[in-house]
């Protein structure tokens, strides 16, 4: 080529300066920066929302964590508890909590006698509004299971009720006080009198995190441990089946099956699955599970199986695109020394897919963990105060709640103090779901970081 | 290139280890591979050489069904080793693979220790009966592929953490623990610098000597250098197979000789 056939340089070139930019060079520069902005200003406005999301659900649920008791010898009186003398717990039981009621009620004002406190509240009835509607169950529970402590008189550690507890956490103001049945502004004059010296404290409330859910008239023994086993248990159903069975599809699909038009479909329609609602395979489980096959209603096996079909397409996804992930020339080279496909893909393909798998079954299982809609159709929501089951049959078999479904539970009650304890749930299962992410990165990168 | 070390190349005229009549490949639709006869011999090396996407690769991977792991590749004809149709349906391919080895383009070492990447074969064809025989086979491996000085203090450290020629040897070294009587190259040396490449090329003439070797290159060089045989291949056909000295010095066809000349290709 001779230089002869080159073009002249256009009559349009002319000289620019290459220190002072020009006006196109100025509005390319104006608009990157404008769009900077735009990802700073988008950036920040999501950290903003976060932290009041964060701040909201700590001041809103940190109540929930401390819980107000009262401390009062209870006399065991004889005379109500056992008339015959005989100390028959088969007999005593016939006593049932408004026996033991007056009792409590009776300490208290003992003791607010005792401290000379003036109150214009001088029956034992008017302590009412300060003991909790459990209060008296706990006591006769002690009893039954030990009759000898009747006569005596026995230190016991009651609850507070949560007008009580609402007060001494600000939830409860005076001037609502007015206009509430439950309680007077001489209760609260009361409480005031009982801080000090140590009957009425507020501490640490270990029986919110152990304990089941509470009827609506005493919000303040209600507790999330129930329904965090029941959590349990339908985790533990969710990863046993979806765990091998997605690995074993996606295997399945992604290895071995030819590519015809009956694995597009199938492709497809998995995709469409992890699109589905929650809610249609909540009904799905309800016809199939309970009214077809008769499985107990509001078990954790049946939100468990439920929650399978809803991980499954996540974790399948998930497989399928870290076994794409894995290069081919590792399927090569161990079909190159003659192992089978079966060898190739469970030695070397599954073991480099493994950080992925995990990863995906954990956020699967967290999602999960998080679902409420489909236990609404198979009655996993609603006041299920079940105790903590006491093995795995149980725990599978026996009705129990999740704790989603108990903060949705919690979160409709009428009650305030429900209210608190609805935030302090969420407060609880986010700190479950944290953990969970934390282990899946955890994982990845000490798997991934292995060579 | 060095004509004058071609021509003084001994010819092995053994017997021929395998044979290719009216080979076809379709993938889907397109013929990737025409009616290619061939005869490998024994103890030699024969280098395939050709274009891009002449069907070099495609051939040489029909010679071991690794064809097989693409769905919509087809073949058709008959390729004997040693006289036995490895298309026939009596045919393990897996039993055909330990047989019939292979290095590929890019070394691809698994994602395990030295030692662990040469005893996989042997460990899944059950060849050594015990740790003391698998130790012995793993060396004897690594001593074939001409790298056992260089990593028999460290067997244990993973084959992804070696260079890429110590990478290829690896690979090698795997490829012959299974004790395979055919070790097929796909372009072993593509992904290697110069020093790299010349110590493969050494070893693939030491390899001559208990193995037929079949290597893909798109180096004449290459070819001119390490090979015996030539088979030149041309869009899916096979255009010239001969003496590596004789096609690269006096080509019988015209395509050939515009090839080596750096006029097609």
């Amino acid at each position: 080529m001779t230089d002869a056939s080159l073009p002249a340089p256009s009559e349009r070139r002319q000289h620019t300066s290459l220190i002072a930019p020009d006006a196109r060079t100025r509005k390319r520069k104006a608009a990157e920066a404008r769009f900077r902005m735009y990802g700073i200003a988008g950036i920040a406005t999501g950290i903003f929302f976060l932290i009041v999301l964060l701040v909201s659900i700590v001041s809103s649920g940190a109540g929930a964590f401390q819980q107000t008791f009262i401390n009062v010898p209870v006399y065991l009186d004889p005379a109500k508890l056992d008339k015959n003398g005989n100390r028959d717990p088969e007999e005593m039981s016939k006593v049932s909590t408004f026996g033991y009621s007056p009792l409590i009620q009776n300490a208290l004002l003992n003791i607010v006698n005792e401290q000379s406190i003036e109150t214009p509240l001088e029956k034992g009835g008017d302590m009412k509004a300060l003991i909790s509607a459990s209060a008296a169950a706990q006591v006769r529970d002690v009893v039954l299971a030990n009759p000898d402590l009747v006569g005596e008189t026995v230190d016991f550690r009651i609850l507070a009720s949560s007008r009580v507890d609402g007060y001494l956490k600000d939830r409860v103001q005076r001037e609502d006080v007015a206009r509430d049945k439950n309680i007077d502004a001489e209760h609260l004059d009361l409480v005031d009198a009982l801080l000090p010296v140590g009957v009425v404290e507020k501490t640490f409330n270990m029986a919110f995190i152990t304990g089941a859910d509470a009827s609506e008239s005493r919000a303040e023994s209600a507790g999330i441990g129930v329904a965090m086993i029941g959590s349990f248990f339908m985790m533990l159903v969710v990863l046993v089946l979806s765990l091998p069975i997605g690995v074993a599809a996606s295997i399945y699909l992604e290895e071995f099956a030819p590519k015809n038009r009956i694995t597009d479909v199938i492709e497809v329609n998995i995709a469409n699955l992890a699109a589905v609602p929650s809610i249609v395979f909540g009904i799905l489980g309800l016809a199939v599970f309970i009214q077809f096959m008769h499985l107990p209603q509001s078990a954790p096996l049946v939100g468990g199986l439920v929650l399978t079909l809803m991980t499954l397409p996540t974790i399948i996804i998930s497989t399928r695109a870290s076994l794409k992930a894995v290069p081919p020339s590792i399927r090569d080279a161990a079909l190159g020394v003659g192992a089978s496909k079966m060898q190739a893909v469970f030695h070397h393909v599954l073991p480099l897919a493994a950080p992925g798998i995990l990863t995906g079954t954990i956020i699967g299982l967290a999602q999960a963990l998080g679902e409420t809609a489909p236990l609404l159709l198979i009655g996993m929501v609603g006041f299920i105060a079940s105790n903590a089951p006491d093995g795995l049959a149980s725990g599978l078999l026996d009705p129990n709640s999740a704790m989603p479904a108990q903060i949705y539970e919690w979160a409709k009650r009428a009650d305030p103090a429900f209210y608190e304890r609805a935030w302090g749930g969420i407060i609880i299962l986010l700190v479950f779901l944290i953990t969970m992410n934390t282990i899946a990165v955890i994982l990845r990168r000490r798997f991934e970081r292995r060579w | 290139m060095n004509d004058m070390r071609i021509l003084e190349r001994d010819v092995d005229t053994n017997q021929i280890k395998i044979a290719a009549r009216g080979v076809q490949v379709w993938y889907g639709d397109n013929h990737a591979i025409k009616d290619v006869d061939v005869d490998i011999q024994d103890r030699t090396v024969t280098a395939f050489i050709g274009p891009s996407g002449c069907g070099k690769s495609t051939f040489l991977r029909c010679l071991n069904r690794m064809n097989d792991t693409i769905d919509i590749a087809r073949v058709e004809g008959d390729i004997r080793i040693d006289g036995e149709d490895i298309y026939d349906a009596r045919v393990d391919p897996v039993q055909l693979r330990a047989k019939v080895g292979m290095v590929f383009q890019k070394p691809n070492p698994f994602p395990k220790s030295i030692y662990d990447n040469v005893a996989y074969g042997p460990r899944i064809h059950g060849m050594a009966s015990g740790k003391a025989e698998l130790d012995e086979i793993v060396e004897q491996a690594l001593k074939r592929a001409a790298i056992w000085e260089e990593v028999k203090d460290r067997l244990t450290a993973p084959g992804t953490g070696l260079s890429g020629g110590q990478q290829q040897r690896l690979c090698i070294a795997r490829a012959v623990a299974t004790e395979p009587e055919v070790l097929l190259m796909d372009e072993p040396c593509s992904a290697l610098d110069p020093i790299a490449t010349a110590q493969v090329e050494e070893l693939i003439d030491e390899l001559r000597r208990n193995y037929s070797v079949v290597i893909v290159t798109h180096s004449m060089q290459q070819a001119a250098r390490v090979s015996q045989k030539t088979a030149f291949f041309h869009l899916g056909n096979l255009v010239e197979y001969g003496e590596t000295g004789h096609i690269f010095t006096n080509p019988e066809d015209p395509r050939t000789e515009s090839y080596i000349t750096g006029r097609i290709g």
